[in-house]
Order: structure tokens, then sequence, then C-alpha cells
């Protein structure tokens, strides 16, 4: 049911601002594929862009062998006529219409006659379990209940692709859960190809099939949600995707000795393979990263600096001169401020990341890998475990 | 992009592909469409007559052999305004009424603010008892045509000496008042003054109400003393309104003709406008057209003036304040009581008393005694009788009269609501435009009216369709003429109150029908008009009073077959039918009133529902 979407060299410019610069993807059909970046990034022009509502300036936008836009070719298909579906942050309901004139109003331009429409609107509500609710107004509904109403009015027409910007972003945190579950239900039922916004990232991880993760108008990496947190295709990811941040240490290559080491201010870290530059920044998640009470020779010696309890887990803050190290532990521990503790890094599952430009550096034939496109993904996923 | 990429965008079939495609989806746009047609349909209408106008006072006319034997119709001369500069007559003609104007418009301007404001304070900042009544009674003055202000006074003050009958002052006191009381620029300033003070009174009290005493109080705890919160604060925020109003006033005191024409007449005491009105009158049209545009140049330097005083652009004068703060009032103490009086006084002789003479004369069976035995309803209800009023009968008996009436009517709704449709598209380009050239333009056109005083754009149009111009009819003579002018007079207005309430309309409602397949009219027809119904109905109820009220901008078009009321009291009083034309106005004054109190009635009810409705 769902369509494919070909994005090809997407670029547009407000004024001096790039918001989309050369941008290219590829859509599956019935993905369900989130944009993450952070705010500003070009996420809502990508999806203006694709609905019609904005012109690109250069690029070209394919649904289903059907050309949408083209720069070079002049064609600009009106938003009307591209089939695709809509949830905008603010719901935009109209707020003088009732909920099932709301629902109805595509089928109505559609010509549908009279008694389908109100079938259609009937059987949606029920779907959505909002019997009832047709005669209200938009006010008169909580934030839940007009959130399911827009959802209402983008599977009325069945448009084979859903865009949704930021479309959780107004409810509060528990309402949110609860959509989310339904908002993955509610894919799965329509089995649209779904292009979803957000800033937040446990919403991406939780929801996407996809994720791509977007950074100045520029794609930075598209992947499935555990590729993307195990292997971050660049620093910018890397920092960008994970609560609490990950731990980048910069580093020097020490080859001399017989097994590579990555030479950390005053202490060494051993790394599972040479990389091919000296320059390395090493990236630690902190649940890679084993904690110990007890001095081992392997061990480096840190001092507690902050211990952030949270329940299920704890956030240890550590520090050894002017290097800060966060652990994150899911064991109960007995610890103090200013106790003095040794970690050891897991070398499997370190990354390494070239200093100056900021790629990920990767073990097989030695090359820096390249930062952009799902084959790096692809290689990413398949990364040999030394 | 690679090089071949560039390569095939070069290529001429692509090229020639790029071109057939962008212009099919430039056509099948109608915004673009519709920007187009307004555009030349605005440039049409706005901006012609004014460079025809302008071409007309250098050219040859039709009529014009009788100054010059050396005229040969349409050969370009600077005769016209050679004589209207240096010629014999250029003193009475030009400089004179030049001079009168801006000492009447300047002083009544200068009168009407100090006075609007004083009020606007007392009545916005103070705990002065009364204000729910005040507040409308102190408009009034501005809502009754500035045409009853002068008979009003002319009622009051005029006697034998000046011809016609004693007023009410010579009844009273027995003596003729001095012919610089009854009329000139005495009378003038002070009934002008009285007439627009309500106007700066709302600017100012809208901005007053906006000033958060808070930030007020803020200064005062931190020690400034109350002269320099005054000048710190509450001056910067209402400084801009009070320049700005200080500006439409005096826009407005220049160009106001019928109240200075029924004053300055009788002791020729000309200002531009009554000049104008005479000279096109007389077939004297390009010295008319020079009048007119001498008056639109003072308008764009005052406007212009104030503007870069107020470092912005134009539009920052059109502010007039939104919903105020919780204001913590200035206690009056001891002064409480006088200073109500004084504006109880004030509301007494600027508002109800002029009302109050002119309904009492209408009802003077002999014009000249106030006395209770000469009462009659003979002028409003009386069968013709060919002893009074040369046989015209009352005005509610008059076949004739009511006519007029549904005439008054049915101009006022028609083009107020064609004004508003028309503003509202407007506006809705311009804010959706995203300031991009068409839309700036079209904004700066339908702006333009704003700059020329009714009666100049009257003659404009004298010019421009009193023959026909290509496929365009002579409209000269027809209903529709009178009500183009009104629609595009008003412009201005309902462009601004359109944009307004389209910027209330979040983008994004539209969008959403915009993706759901509904076309741009089915969009506008289903989301826009709905949601900015509030806003558009009131300013389309405030142009409906306007238009009621008009006469500078339609009494030189209208002929016979298309008088409305105003007109109609304008040719009684230049035949001195006195209690007639007090009548036709007071039946002017009533449905002004009764259109006001639906504004109040709806700013309140249902309007300001719906109106918190969409802002939800
Ligand atoms: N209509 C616009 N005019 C000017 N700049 C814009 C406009 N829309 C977006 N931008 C700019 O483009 C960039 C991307 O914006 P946007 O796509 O809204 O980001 P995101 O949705 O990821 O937060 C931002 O720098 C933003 O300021
Ligand atoms: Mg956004």
């Amino acid at each position: 049911m769902g369509a494919t979407i070909e994005i090809r060299n997407l670029t547009k410019r407000y004024g001096d601002v790039l918001a989309l610069d050369d941008l290219s993807l590829t859509v599956h059909p019935g993905e369900f594929l989130v944009l993450l970046g952070p705010s500003g990034c070009g996420k809502t022009t990508l999806l203006r862009s694709l609905s019609g509502l904005e012109t690109p300036d250069e690029g070209e936008i394919v649904i289903d062998d059907r050309v949408l836009f083209s720069s070079e070719r002049g064609i600009r298909v009106a938003p009307g006529l591209r089939q695709i579906g809509m949830v905008f942050q603010s719901y935009a309901l109209w707020p003088h219409m009732k909920v099932k004139d709301n629902i109805g109003f595509g089928l109505r331009v559609q010509k549908f006659p009279q008694s389908e429409i109100e079938a259609r609107v009937e059987k949606i509500l029920n779907e959505l379990s909002m019997d009832g609710l047709g005669e209200r107004y938009p006010s008169e509904l909580s934030g839940g209940q007009q959130q399911r109403i827009a959802l209402a009015r983008l599977i009325a027409t069945k448009p084979p692709v859903f865009l949704m910007d930021e479309p959780l972003s107004n409810l509060d945190a528990r309402l949110r859960l609860d959509m989310r579950a339904e908002l993955k239900r509610f894919h799965y039922d329509s089995d649209a190809t779904t292009v979803f916004v957000t800033h937040d990232q446990t919403e991406a991880m939780t929801m996407a099939s996809q994720i791509v993760i977007m950074n100045e108008g520029r794609i930075q990496q598209t992947a499935a949600p555990l590729d993307i947190y195990r292997h971050p295709a660049n620093l910018f990811v890397a920092e960008f995707i994970g609560m609490p941040r990950i731990n980048l240490l910069n580093a020097e290559l020490d080859a001399d000795a017989g097994s590579p080491v990555a030479r950390i201010s005053d202490f060494i870290v051993p790394l599972a393979w040479k990389p091919p530059v000296t320059e390395l920044v090493v990236a630690a998640r902190p649940e890679d990263v084993t904690l110990l009470t007890a001095p081992d020779e392997k061990a480096l010696e840190f001092r507690v600096r902050a211990l952030l309890p949270s329940g299920p887990e704890l956030i240890i803050q550590l520090t050894r001169g002017d290097q800060t190290v966060v652990v994150r532990e899911t064991r109960q521990m007995d610890l103090a401020m200013d106790q003095t503790v040794w970690i050891q890094f897991d070398s499997t599952a370190l990354n390494l990341y070239d200093r100056r430009d900021g790629t990920m550096l990767r073990p097989e034939a030695g090359l820096p890998g390249r930062t952009t496109g799902p084959e790096t993904t692809e290689g990413l996923a398949q990364q040999p475990q030394v | 992009m690679s090089n071949s990429a560039m390569e095939s965008h070069r290529h001429p079939r692509v090229i020639l592909e790029r071109w057939f495609n962008q212009t099919k989806t430039l056509l099948m746009t109608p915004q673009i469409v519709i920007s187009g047609i307004l555009m030349v349909v605005l440039t049409y209408l706005i901006v012609v007559p004014l460079l025809q106008m302008t071409w007309r006072t250098l050219t040859w006319g039709e009529g014009d052999r009788r100054f010059s034997r050396q005229a040969v119709t349409g050969e370009m001369t600077g005769f016209h305004w050679e004589q209207a500069v240096s010629g014999p007559t250029s003193e009475a003609f030009l400089y004179e009424p030049l001079i009168n104007t801006m000492i009447t418009g300047t002083l009544a301007a200068v009168f009407a603010l100090s006075l609007g404001a004083g009020l606007a304070w007392l009545v916005t900042r103070t705990d002065m008892p009364g204000k729910g009544w005040l507040r409308p009674t102190l408009i009034l003055p501005y809502i009754v045509p500035s045409f009853a202000l002068a008979l009003a006074w002319e009622t009051l003050f005029k006697s034998p000496q000046t011809g016609g009958q004693p007023g009410l002052f010579q009844y009273l006191f027995d003596v003729a008042p001095p012919t610089w009381l009854s009329f000139g620029a005495v009378p003038i300033v002070i009934t002008m003054s009285i007439h627009y003070f309500p106007f700066a009174f709302l600017m100012i009290s809208g901005a007053l109400s906006t000033v958060d005493s808070q930030l007020e109080e803020c200064a005062e705890l931190m020690g400034a003393s109350r002269w320099t919160v005054l000048r710190k604060i509450t001056f910067p925020i209402v400084g801009p309104a009070i320049l700005g109003a200080a500006v439409l006033t005096f826009g407005k005191t220049i160009g106001t003709f019928a109240l200075p024409y029924l004053l300055g007449r009788p002791v020729e005491y000309q200002t531009l406008a009554t000049m104008l009105f005479s000279s096109v009158s007389l077939g004297f049209t390009a010295l008319g057209y020079i009048l007119s545009l001498v008056l639109i140049v003072i308008t764009v330097i005052v406007i212009w003036i104030s503007a870069r005083l107020l470092g912005g652009n134009l539009r920052r004068f059109e502010t007039i304040g939104g919903k105020g703060f919780k204001a913590n009032l200035t206690r009056l103490g001891v002064w409480k009581w006088p200073l109500f009086g004084m504006v109880c006084f004030i509301a007494f002789i600027a508002a109800i008393f002029p009302i109050g003479l002119l309904g009492y004369q209408t009802l003077m069976m002999v014009d000249g005694n106030y006395g209770f035995d000469n009462l009659t309803l003979h002028y409003w209800l009386g069968r013709s009788n060919p002893d009074i009023a040369r046989g015209e009968p009352g005005v509610l008996h008059n076949t004739v009269i009511l006519g007029d009436t549904w005439n008054t009517l049915r101009l006022a709704f028609l083009a107020s609501i064609l004004s508003s449709l028309v503003g509202l598209i407007i506006g809705y380009i311009v804010v959706r435009g995203r300031a991009g050239l068409v839309s700036r333009t079209l904004d700066q056109i339908s702006f333009l009216p704003f700059l020329i005083p009714g009666i100049a754009f009257a003659a404009m149009y004298l010019g421009m369709f009193a023959v026909q111009r290509g496929p365009i009819p002579a409209l000269y003579g027809t209903f529709a003429l009178i009500v183009l002018i009104c629609v595009v007079n008003r412009l201005p207005y309902s462009t601004r109150t359109g944009a307004a309430a389209v910027t209330q309309i979040g983008q994004e409602l539209e969008e959403a029908a915009e993706l759901q397949g509904a076309s741009w009219v089915r969009r506008f027809w289903r989301v826009i008009l709905p949601l900015s119904t509030g806003g558009v109905v009131a300013g389309m109820l405030v142009s409906f009073i306007g238009i009621m009220r008009e006469l500078s901008l339609i009494i030189l078009l209208i002929t016979p077959s298309t008088r409305v009321l105003m007109t109609v009291g304008f040719r009684y009083a230049e035949e001195d039918q006195t209690q007639l034309t007090n009548a036709l106005v007071m039946l002017v004054t009533v449905l002004t009133l009764l259109g006001q109190a639906l504004v109040w009635q709806l700013g309140k009810g249902r309007l300001r529902r719906l109106k918190d409705r969409q802002i939800d």
C-alpha cells in the first residue's frame, strides 16, 4: 500500500540560510522513517517540500515514479494533487467546523456522496475510540483528543504517504508516551509510508524503523535505531544520540607498543585494532565503561565527582586530572562523593573517530568511513567485532 | 551536481520544457492570477486616475478655448500652472485658499488633539466616574456628519446681517452676533475641532490603555519622579499614537469640504477643498486638478515628515491600540468632581447640544422663532403645501427622499461589503505573499487613496470616467461609479482590517485544507472567510457608517438619479431650506447612530466570542 519516496539533491535557501543542502534520501514503502535533528536543521523544510507547501530551489521529488517536483524540468505538482497527508505540530484543526466536518472535509472535496462521508467519519471515530465526539468543536476537546482528530482527518482520504511534524510535542509527558504506542499501532494498521519529524531522540528511537539524523540541512546518518546508537557515523551523531552523552576522549595513537593503544593525557587505553590515523577521538557509551571499587592492574584510577541516581540506574561522573568520564551503572552500588574508583573501557565497544573531520574510523581496509548514505550504514552494521 | 547534469540543464529542449511547466504552474495558481488581476484593476482605479489628473494639468482640455485662443485640445502647455501660480487670479484661487487651509487645518488639528488627549487621559487612566456613558457620548461629534456641526453652528449664530433668519443667539439676546463669529475662520476652526477631537480621543485612549501601569509603577518604586515616569515611560509608548493622531487629524481637517463650505461661503472664506469644488463645478477643471494635487502633496509631505520623525514607516500610524492591561487608575482626589463636571460640560457642548438644537430646529414652522408656539411636525410629516418650503413635503412623506434613503443604505451596504471583501483578498495576498514584490506593490497601491482627500478623489474620477475609454464605459452618472469610488476610497482601511484578520489565522489551517485538495476558492470560502468574520464584520460596519455620511467623496459625482441623503441635504442647504436640511442630517445621524450601536453591540457579544474561539 505505502509508496516509495525518492528525494534527489534537494536544496532550499532562505536568504543566506541553507535549510536543505543537496539532500538525497529514499523512503521505502511502509517504512516509518523518523527525521531527527536539532531545532533549525531543516526537518520541517524537508517535510514541507515533500508536501508541496514549500518550493525547493533545486532537486527532484518522486513518489512511486510520479515526478512531483523537479527544478530542472520546472515541475511542481500542487499540494492537493500529491496524495500526501500531513499532521501539523499545531494539529491545524479548523476551529469553526465540527469534528465530523473536520474529518470529512477531504472527502467532501473529493465529492464523495454525503451518506458515504458520514459512514466513513463514523467508522474512523469508532476505530480511534472517539464515538460521539463528531458533533463537538475542536476547542471542546482535550489535547489528546485533538491529536486523534488530526490523525482521523489524515486517514479519512487514505493517502499512501503520511507526514507528521512533531505531532506529539504539544502533549504532556504521560500522554506523549500513550500516543507513541497508539501512533505505532496506527501506522501498522494503515501501512502508509510515514515520515515523522521530531527533535526528541527517545521518540525517534522508540518509533522508527529507520532514523535519519540531520544537521544544517544535511543528512548525517541513515540507519536503524540501534545501529545509530551503536555506531554513530560521525562525532555529531555520537554526541547527539544517547542520554547521558557519550564519552569523547581526545587521544593519540601509540603504535610503537606491540598492540595498538590510545594515549589519553596520562593514561592509555588498549585498542582492538590499529586505526590509520594518529589523531583520534575515542568514544565510549557510559554503559560500556566498567566500574570497579577495588584496584586492578588494567584499570584506571578515577575520583567520583558527582552521583546522579535515577531509580533503575545510577549515573556517575568521574574525574582524573582534566579528564571527565561518565559511567552508567545498573548494579546496586554504594559509592560516596570523592571516593576513588577504577574503570575499564570495553575495547570492542569503543568507536574511534578521526579528529580532523570527525568521521568514524573502520577497521577493515583501514579507510576512513564515509558519513552519509545507506551503504555506509550497512557497512557499519556488518562491522566485524574483533 | 555532476557535469552531465549541468549540461542537460542547459539543453534547449529542457529549457523549453521547464519554461512551459513553470508557466503552466503559475497560471494554475489562483493566488497569482488574482494578484495579477488586482494589480491591473487597482492600477487602473488608483494610479491611472492620478496620472491622468496630473497630465490634464499639463495639457489643453476641451473647454479651454475660452481661456486662450492658442488652446489646442490635447497639446501640452504650462498655461494652467502658470495661471495658478503667478496669474492675476492666483491670489484668489490658490494662495488665499492655501493659507486659509493651513491656518484652519493646523489650528483645528491642534485643538482637537489637545482636547482629545486630555479627555483620553481622564477617561482611561483616572478614577473619574461616569466613564461608561461618557465614552460613547464623547465620540458622538465624530459619528455625526461634519456637516451637521456646521449646520448647528449656523442655527446658533446666523443673523439677518449675513443673510437669512436670526439664529438662537440673536433670538435670546436680541443682538446680532459679530460676523466673524457667525462665519469664516473662527467657526470653521471651532466646529472642526469639535468634529475631530473624538478621533484623537479614540486613538490616544487606545494607546494609553496599552501602557502597562506596572511599568510605570515599577519606575516610580525605583524612585523616579512622576514627571520622569511620564517622560521616560508613558510618552515613548503613547508618543507615536499622539503623533499619528496629529497627522491623521491634520490630513482630515485640510481635506474637509462640507463644513468650511457652509461656514465660509457666505463671507467668501475659501479653503483648498471648497475652492476645488467651486472650480470643478464651474468647469475650471485644470485649476481644480491643480488644487487637488496641492492637497495631495501637502498630505504626503506631512505624513512623510512624521514617518521620518517616528523613524519607522507609515504603517505605525494605523496601530490603534489593542486590548489593554489592567491599568491602575490615577486618583484625582479633590479634582475628581470639578473635572467630571468639566468633561460633562464638554460632552454637552460638543455632542448633545448641537444635535438637540438641530432636532429642535426641524420642528420650527418659521425659521428664527424659537418659541414653543412655533413648533410643528410639518417638515417631518407634512403633506406638500405650496406656501411652505416651496411645496416640499415633510421628509418622511417625501417619496423622493424615501428613495434617497434607500439609495443611501444600498450604497453603504454594497460598498462596505465589496470593500471588505476586496480588502480581505488583498490583505490575504499581502500577508501570505511574504513581502514578495507583488504583495508589497499591492499593499502600497491600496494605501494610496489614504493620501488623497475625498474631494480630490472625486475630481480625479470625474476626469477618468466621464467618457468611455476602451472597453470601460462612461460610468459618470451611474450608481456603479458611486459604489466604486466608495469601495476604492475605503481600501486603505479595509485592506488593513483584512490583513489583520488573515494574520490571526494560522497558516497551517489553510495548508491543511490545501493538502486535502481544496482549491483556493474553496479554502478562501470555507476557511479564511469564516475565520476572519469577526474583524471583517466590525470593519465593514465602520465602513458602512463612514459611507452613509460621506459627502465630499461623492458630491462631485452625484446626479439626480443617484442622490443620497447627504447630497440632498447639501442641495437643501444651498437653497437655504434649513429645516429640511436639518431634518435630513438628523435622519443620517439617526441611521449612523443605529449602525454605531450595532458595532458596539457586536463588539461585546457574538463577534467577540467568535474571535475568542479563533485565537484558541
Ligand atoms: N519561512 C522561512 N523564512 C526564513 N527562514 C526560514 C523559513 N523557514 C525556515 N527557515 C530557516 O531554515 C532553517 C531550517 O528551518 P526548519 O526546517 O524549520 O528547521 P526544523 O524544523 O528542523 O527546526 C532554519 O535556520 C530556519 O530559520
Ligand atoms: Mg520544525
